[in-house]
């Protein structure tokens, strides 16, 4: 089982939409995917028509008073299962501070269900905080989306900046970059894009388009390959994910 | 999660009527129609049906679409993994034959050796709806399923319904809905298990020996079923090993024969001894005639891991011996049909069917004698066989009192499967238990060995073509080295192994076992 966390210390950049699409083109290769959807906003709960609550709330799940498995939503895609979020997501810092070993403890959440997972993805909010450290700890690999924009390099620096500084967090941890939400016609995106590529050779080399059929996500709430299948961002997430599995 | 629901509409129902009836009454939405050719697939021992799934090859009657590969849960009716084949493909046969997917590596270990084979073929309209909640998300699936056979019996059309992870109330409570329809009856099963059923299609094959004899019959009745339980298990093997379909054929036919020998060598005063003598005999022969083409097989089957053993660069290096051992096994195998079709066989299968429903008017003293008297008998002196030889195996014996031990303890292990049942039924599987961690040392200590030594002999033949890559020689000299580690590895467990048999605890298990109330401590 390889666990994937979307992340990005900022907000607005294409998490959810890559940790959605994502996982929805590994179910449609064959993979028995689960999503957890760590964000209290739930929006890719929402993109699943699942309703946000998880009994008990992240409380009863971090306590160990309640096992994930439990928690688990089948969507209506095969092989593609999701743990909503639940609005007490909002408190996972001040919960896992309280929980013994706080940053092994999504790791152990997600141990039991080995067997029944190829792929985790988790959606996590836009932050650094004891939360991210646990997820940093429990991910084989940070997705992590990048606009081309000066602000959006200054926050993947940050991470990168924090993951070496701490290698006691982050273990093993691959940090894969890639560009999210780029608009070919903006000089500014293809200046940025090249620029960036030149000092972090290690980014990705599939680009994410600023795309309407990923707008439509929330209109359609489902994952753009299941509406529009062969659509430039469809394609762009399936080779995204090709890079990303070679890379594993 | 919640299982699957089954129903069957019986009599004069119309499922068309009642789907719009079940529709309107639970706001269940259509989601769509399929008209589909699926062939379902399984191994001849049933592994994926074992395994609580279903494997089908669904092609859309429709339409120039691709036909896809279906594994799906009996049990819940979740999809286990789905894999598109090529438009004009044939059913795969064995795993390989599927694309690289990571469906294909899940099925792997479950399919293992065995080729997949057609268990039915149907011709399908399948009618899916939907149950929805407020957020538009499905919470429950209903499928109407109403197939024909190919062939000349008939199915009943069959309601699924599906549970969601999650949301397992929603079906319960649709399923309690259509318990309630008089034109709906509930069904266990598949549709596979239903077709299978309707075609009178034999039971999936067993490696396995499941015999419960009953204590109350003579040593004469108890040795006559299971000899006459092999005899079929031989019987539904010999076609598959025959056609060379795959290596668990004639693995199991072997099996059968083996233990057909250990059940008339442990025959002596129970059946009559002129026969017994002829029939030792001729399974001897039966025997010899497979292991060449076993042998073989057995090759081909361990070569991949053999390869793994090498640097991934050099892996293409034994290629060359592949190619040598597919030709040596088709040799065989074709020297083995040869011999199965000999006068010689089919005289002895007809004879042996013939002897083990006559009467035996000579038998020995011990055939009217209480069958779990005999059976104890035969066990104790077998178990201290094992013991005794086991025991005097030290550090530097040589290999060949191992090799001595292992068909001893093959022979207690063929007594214990054959005749455990007659004894404790409880106590036995532990028996069986502790005997397969000393077997396991011993059979990896030979196989290792006689593995290396057939390498030798492959490796002169290639030489002696003239045409082999030094490097595949080399590669071959890395692989026996491995061999011989492991065989080396198994040598040093021994005494551990054995000394876990010879346990006060296992002690205990076999006397319960054969009920030795002198307190022989073997």
């Amino acid at each position: 089982m390889k666990i994937l966390a979307t992340y990005n210390i900022k907000g607005g950049v294409g998490k959810t939409a890559a940790a959605v699409n994502l996982a929805h083109q590994a179910s449609l290769e064959g993979h028995r995917v689960l999503v957890w959807d760590l964000d209290p906003q739930g929006a890719a709960t929402f993109y699943f028509r699942v309703k946000p609550k998880v009994k008990g709330g992240g409380e009863a799940l971090v306590r160990g008073r309640r096992e994930l498995d439990r928690a688990v939503k089948g969507t209506d895609f095969d092989n593609l299962d999701l743990v909503p979020a639940d609005f007490s997501y909002r408190n996972l810092d001040l919960l896992l501070d309280e929980a013994k070993k706080p940053l092994g403890r999504l790791g152990k959440l997600l141990a039991p269900m080995k067997s029944d997972y190829d792929i985790v993805v988790l959606d996590c909010p836009p932050s650094i905080s004891l939360a991210s450290e646990a997820v940093f700890r429990a991910a084989n690999a940070l997705i992590v989306p990048i606009i081309p924009t000066t602000l959006s390099a200054r926050t993947f620096d940050q991470l990168d900046g924090f993951v070496n500084e701490h290698p006691e967090v982050v273990k093993k941890l691959k940090i894969m970059g890639f560009f999210s939400m780029v608009d070919a016609r903006k000089s500014l995106h293809r200046e940025m894009v090249e620029e960036l590529r030149a000092q972090r050779p290690g980014l990705l080399e599939t680009p994410i388009p600023s795309a309407t059929d990923v707008e439509r996500m929330g209109v359609h709430r489902a994952p753009v390959a299941a509406y529009a299948p062969t659509s430039r961002a469809a394609k762009a997430y399936a080779a995204l994910w090709s890079e990303i599995t070679d890379r594993l | 999660m919640s299982q699957i629901q089954r129903f069957a509409v019986v009599g004069e129902g119309d499922p068309e009527t009642l789907l719009a009836a079940v529709a309107e009454r639970t706001g269940l939405v259509p989601t769509g129609e399929v008209a589909a050719r699926r062939i379902f697939l399984d191994t001849a021992d049933g592994r994926v049906r074992k395994a609580g799934g279903c494997l089908e090859m669904r092609s859309p009657v429709r339409g120039r679409q691709a036909p896809t590969l279906v594994w799906s849960s009996v049990e819940t009716g979740e999809t286990l993994g789905t894999v598109d084949l090529a438009r004009d493909a044939d059913p795969p046969r064995w795993v390989e034959d599927l694309p690289d997917s990571p469906v294909r590596d899940r099925l792997a270990p479950l399919l293992e050796m065995r080729v997949l084979l057609p268990q039915a073929e149907v011709m399908s309209r399948l009618t899916m709806l939907a149950e929805r909640d407020d957020e538009g998300k499905t919470t429950a699936r209903l499928v109407l399923d109403d197939s024909t056979l190919l062939g000349s019996a008939t199915l009943p059309p069959v309601v699924e319904v599906l549970p969601v992870r999650g949301y397992e109330k929603d079906a319960t409570r649709l399923a309690g809905f259509l318990a309630a329809q008089v034109i709906l009856e509930p069904v266990d099963g598949p549709l596979v298990d239903l077709a299978r059923e309707a075609l009178d299609a034999p039971a999936y094959l067993s490696s396995k020996l499941k015999l419960v004899l009953d204590p109350d019959v003579t040593a004469e009745e108890a040795w006559r079923e299971v000899l006459s339980v092999l005899a079929s298990t031989m019987a539904a093997n010999l076609e598959g090993t025959r056609d060379d379909t795959d290596s668990e054929f004639l693995h199991d036919y072997r099996v059968a024969v083996r233990r057909t020998r250990s059940v008339l060598q442990e025959g002596r005063g129970v059946l009559p001894d002129e026969a017994r003598a002829r029939w030792r005999q001729e399974f001897k022969w039966l025997g010899d005639i497979t292991t060449p083409t076993r042998d073989a097989d057995v090759h081909l089957l361990d070569l991949p891991a053999l390869v793994a053993t090498l640097p991934a660069e050099r892996a293409a290096d034994l290629e060359p011996l592949h190619d040598l051992l597919v030709a040596h096994q088709q040799r065989c195998h074709d020297e083995l049909v040869e011999a199965l079709d000999s006068e010689r066989a089919a005289a002895l299968v007809a004879s042996w069917d013939r002897f083990l429903t006559e009467p035996w008017t000579d038998a020995g003293t011990d055939a009217s004698r209480p069958a779990p008297e005999v059976a104890a008998e035969r066990l104790a002196k077998a178990w201290k066989r094992v013991v005794r030889d086991g025991r005097r195996i030290g550090d530097d014996s040589p290999a060949e009192l191992l090799h001595d031990l292992r068909k001893d303890a093959k022979r207690l292990r063929y007594l214990l499967e054959c005749f455990g049942s007659l004894l404790d039924r409880e106590v036995a599987p532990l028996a069986v238990k502790a005997l397969k961690g000393l077997q396991d040392c011993l059979g990896e200590f030979q196989d290792t060995e006689v593995q290396a030594d057939a390498l030798g002999h492959f490796g002169d033949a290639l030489v002696a073509r003239g045409d082999t890559p030094a490097a595949t020689l080399l590669a071959m000299g890395g692989v026996v080295e491995h061999l011989g580690e492991r065989g080396r590895r198994a040598r040093q467990q021994f005494a551990g192994r054995f000394a876990a048999f010879d346990h006060p605890d296992t002690r205990r298990v076999f006397r319960r076992l054969i009920d030795v109330s002198e307190g022989t401590d073997g």
